[in-house]
């Protein structure tokens, strides 16, 4: 497997009203291209933290991540920008979608802002939505979709740019099972399709069985890290 | 480009809206005191805005055209030697104590203008048949609005120290600030009042040129005339600024309007940018969403700034259109209004100032947007 992001030796700890908590401790990780990668653990347990370090949206206190030949820890705020604006998509458990803009217009705004044509903007931000099988709601606004369409154009704003790093943040937490499981199948399948590699935090353990690879983190520690369907494509191997 | 900005502003318009009525409120405010405050301060300027001459000669060092006092006989001369000089006529400018025949005494100023069918003098408001009948000895004319305050009705004798005068008409366009005025020929000015001069001198010489290129470079040349000067001349319109900017400044209006400007932009700037800030504040979540998808922090600033500079637009355009109507009102009511382009080009200047100060306020809120707070 081909890591595309690695991080070693993160540390980070808040501090409220003089009381430190330790967020992550001594967390090394790597995430690989083409991996549906699910991250569990109990709420709290720095699964959150983790993931906005592993993105450049916030600093470790210690440590290192880097993506490709680049050090985030030593770029400038607006390089990091940048990074995660060329580099990275990002679902939320809110969908966090923009309440003025249409279905539509919401996948084209991050290809806006890469200087992306206009014309071919929008041809991508069609076949993205067709994608998540949304073509026929583009124009709607997200107070007129139900919670698994807006999570669908969420996706559809991720992965529009063909992003190297799928980060998902609880992207199931707000939706009923079904809608769940699309969603991850979704998200599965950018993974295989487009060689993505896809970071998808989540409590829910149905999941499980989906992911490629399963971290288990507790306490601000990664605990296990495992390839579940390789281990069992391995035993398949060796029982006859 | 989707403009996230502009989408934004119209999907969330109720958000943004008490912010452009902020704006519009200080708008419409500065501009209403300024017009009214111009419009009866400018009652100062009335002999000379309702008089069609190009130039009026007076006294040297006068500040404001009722203070003129008495130029000589021969000045009327120096003009008629000037060869650009097409049309020149004294006017007189005296007071006098007004009794009619009931009510008491009204101190009045009393306005002696050329009795001629072309003479400029008042000549806004006083047509060719009223200006006739003031030749009459005796005859007078006063503001319709002035009857009231002296006791008269239409061809009512009254007295005006001491001699008899007889109403013979009423002009509409002629009222002043505190005291009233009386309008007579030249003739009955010098008998009504006998401090003006009578030999042929006369509190302004108004003239006219025969090629409007030609005014200044005669004006300059009489004014550079004899030393020490015995008359200054003034464009007509500097005229009737000196006398207005002098009744700003001299009756303490002027601070007052400065003082009253000052709080219509305060009050703006604060709920403007009070409300600006709340707009941003409720959508800090979107601004974060925008972070985290990579957008750097000048492209969000330049979201606020374009909103902001909407909000400014949109309360300035009610502002206007709300002062034009009231100028409108003022018109029908007869409420002294003067609407001048400078007035609307200084109220719009400060107040799309004030929606800047508020736009630079809101933008500090941005510092809340953190991307890794939606991550939770
Ligand atoms: N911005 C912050 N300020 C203070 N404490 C924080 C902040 N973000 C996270 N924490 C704390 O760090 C720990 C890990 O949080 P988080 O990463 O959000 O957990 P998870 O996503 O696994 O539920 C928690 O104890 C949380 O209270
Ligand atoms: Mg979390």
């Amino acid at each position: 497997m081909r890591p595309v992001l690695q991080a070693t030796h993160i540390e980070k700890s808040f501090n409220v009203q003089n009381i430190r908590t330790r967020a992550l401790i001594d967390v090394t990780v790597d995430i690989c291209r083409a991996e549906f990668t699910l991250m569990i653990g109990p709420s709290g347990c720095g699964k959150s933290t983790l993931l906005a370090i592993l993105s450049g949206m916030s600093s470790p206190d210690q440590g290192a991540v880097h993506v490709g030949s680049f050090n985030l820890s030593e770029l400038t705020d607006e390089q990091r920008d940048l990074f995660r604006l060329k580099y990275c998509g990002f679902i939320f458990q809110g969908f966090n979608l923009f309440p003025a803009l249409t279905a539509l217009e919401q996948v084209q705004v991050p290809l806006d802002y890469m200087n992306i044509p206009e014309d071919e903007a929008r041809e991508r931000a069609l076949l993205a939505l067709d994608h998540v099988g949304l073509s026929k709601r583009k124009h709607l606004r997200p107070a007129e979709m139900s919670g698994g369409e807006k999570q669908r154009v969420a996706i559809a704003r991720a992965i529009v740019k063909r992003p190297v790093i799928l980060f998902a943040d609880e992207p199931t937490s707000a939706l009923d099972s079904e809608n769940g499981r699309n969603v991850i199948e979704i998200l599965r399948a950018t993974a295989k399709e487009t060689g993505t590699a896809v970071l998808c935090v989540s409590h829910d353990m149905r999941l499980l069985s989906k992911a490629d690879r399963v971290l288990q983190m507790e306490d601000g520690r990664l605990l296990r890290d495992e390839r579940p369907n390789a281990v069992s494509q391995s035993t398949e191997r060796d029982v006859p | 480009m989707i403009s996230i900005a502009r989408k934004t502003l119209l999907h969330d318009w109720r958000r943004f809206l008490p912010a452009a009525v902020a704006v519009a409120f200080s708008g419409v405010l500065m501009t209403v005191q300024g017009a009214l405050l111009l419009g009866i301060v400018s009652a100062n300027a009335l002999y000379v805005t309702q008089s069609s001459a190009d130039y009026w000669v007076g006294f040297p060092g006068t500040q404001s055209v009722e203070l003129g006092r008495t130029v000589p006989a021969d000045t009327a001369a120096e003009l008629y030697a000037e060869a650009g000089v097409s049309h020149t006529e004294p006017l007189l400018i005296g007071s006098g104590d007004w009794r009619a025949a009931q009510g008491g005494g009204v101190s009045v100023t009393i306005i002696g203008i050329e009795s001629a069918a072309d003479a400029k003098g008042l000549d806004r408001v006083i047509p060719r048949a009223l200006r006739n009948l003031l030749s009459a000895p005796g005859a007078i004319a006063i503001d319709a609005a002035d009857a009231g305050k002296l006791s008269v009705k239409l061809g009512d004798r009254a007295e005006i120290n001491g001699r008899a005068v007889e109403l013979i008409g009423f002009i509409d366009g002629l009222r002043g600030l505190g005291g009233v005025n009386v309008v007579a020929s030249l003739q009955t000015a010098r008998t009504l009042d006998t401090a003006l001069p009578a030999d042929g001198g006369a509190t302004y010489f108004l003239y006219n040129v025969k090629r409007a290129g030609e005014g200044e470079s005669i004006a300059r040349r009489l004014n550079n005339r004899g030393s020490p000067p015995r008359y200054e001349v003034w464009r007509a319109g500097m005229l009737a600024d000196m006398s207005t900017l002098y009744m700003l400044l001299d009756s303490g209006a002027g601070i007052a309007f400065v003082f009253a400007t000052l709080i219509a932009m305060l009050i703006g700037a604060v709920i403007t940018s009070q409300t600006l800030m709340a707009a941003v504040a409720g959508t800090i979540p979107q601004y974060a969403t925008l972070r985290a998808l990579g957008v750097p922090f000048p492209r969000l600033r330049k979201i606020v700034v374009e909103q902001a500079a909407w909000v400014g637009l949109a309360g300035l355009v009610a502002s206007l259109v709300i002062s034009l109507t009231i100028a409108l009102l003022a018109a029908i009511y007869r409420v002294p209004f003067d609407l001048r382009i400078s007035v609307i080009a200084g109220a719009s200047g400060v107040v799309l100032l004030v929606a800047m100060v508020a736009c630079m306020l809101a933008i500090h809120r941005l510092r809340d947007a953190d991307p890794a707070s939606l991550l939770r």
